[in-house]
């Protein structure tokens, strides 16, 4: 008998959710699947930084006859995911199902190039305003809208400490969101800031872990905001020796690194 | 400046009908503006914190260094 073993891995917040989704996918009752835990996860530092659980689903083929499915149609043939909702990775080694890109529509994007654009023009700020998705590095999380903003001595778009930056991000991710009925992940960069920015927080982040074991002391980094402390706690999330977190109040909240004992 | 109140008061509210955004020379090249909004719509433009005023108050900034101007926003309970 040749003991076909069907798995699905499912990557998702938390075990319970990562076996919810993956039985939704497989379209399959609880208990005709094995879940092995591969990974229960970690919160991480104030919902930073924390890894996501990931389970093995298996399914009983054995019990197949007992359940009395009808043979033609394996319950491998699930019904199509509810992307919306549950926008789980899916490391599907065979039954993966057609997994259709929830939000990469057009019109999003077009919604967001206008939102910028009226809301620079009214800034009196001349820019090219343009928009495309990006996949996450973070896996799990659905495409988000990144939108460039290129043009001339936009530093004043940037400000300090990219406070500018941010709040342009903000205010343009609520109004695109209340105008596409739901909430849509977007991103805005100045002449590739953001990019360059986090190239330089990532060394800076190695260089002050270096220094914290080479001097056995904790180094307390320059005041930022949320996404550029997260850039930090991600960078060190694997390294054996210090570890990261986040002291102050906003918006002096600055990341420390700690050598571990 | 005023334009840019506007356009993003509206795009948040619920109801538009009493946007309203009101100027006043303050002398010198200060600025200042009220922001009205309905009662209900009071959340969407203040938000947590603050998070959404202190945001248009931001970009009002860079609107108003393009005119050499200072600007200052105040958001005000409907009367």
């Amino acid at each position: 008998m040749s003991e076909e073993k069907t798995t699905l891995e499912v990557i998702a917040p938390t075990v319970d959710e990562a076996i919810a989704n993956g039985l939704g996918q497989l379209g399959l009752p609880r208990e005709m699947v094995d879940v092995e835990v591969l990974d229960a996860g970690s919160r991480g530092l104030f919902g930073l930084g924390g890894r996501q659980a990931r389970v093995r689903l298996s399914i009983r083929w054995a019990e197949e006859g007992q359940s009395k499915s009808s043979p033609a149609a394996p319950p491998v043939e699930s019904p199509a995911p509810k992307n919306e909702e549950a926008p789980a990775v899916t490391t599907a080694p065979v039954p993966a199902p057609a997994r259709t890109e929830p939000a990469g529509d057009e019109e999003t994007l077009r919604i967001a190039v206008q939102v910028v654009s009226d809301l620079l023009e009214r800034m009196k700020v001349r820019a090219r305003v343009t928009a495309d998705y990006v996949q996450p590095e973070e896996g799990g999380d659905q495409p988000t809208v990144m939108v460039e903003i290129q043009g001339n001595d936009l530093s004043i778009l940037i400000g300090r400490r990219s406070e500018t930056l941010n709040a342009l991000q903000y205010i343009a991710n609520l109004i695109v969101g209340r105008e596409a009925g739901r909430w849509v992940p977007l991103m805005i960069d100045v002449q590739g800031y953001r990019q360059r920015r986090e190239r330089q927080l990532r060394q800076l982040a190695r260089r002050m872990a270096e220094q914290a074991l080479h001097t056995g002391r904790r180094q307390v980094l320059e005041p930022m905001p949320a996404n550029e402390r997260r850039v930090i706690h991600l960078e060190l999330r694997e390294h054996d020796a210090v570890s990261t977190e986040s002291v102050g109040e906003e918006p002096n909240r600055k990341v420390t690194i700690v050598p571990k004992k | 400046m005023k334009e840019l109140i506007e356009y993003i008061a509206l795009s948040l509210v619920e109801d538009p009908s009493c946007v309203q955004v009101r100027q006043e020379r303050s002398g010198g090249n200060k600025i200042r503006f009220e922001l009205r909004v309905c009662k209900e719509d009071m959340g969407r433009v203040i938000g947590k914190n603050g998070r959404v005023a202190n945001a248009m108050r931001v970009l009002l900034r860079v609107a108003a260094a393009r005119e050499g101007k200072q600007a200052i926003l105040d958001v005000v309970e409907p009367r």
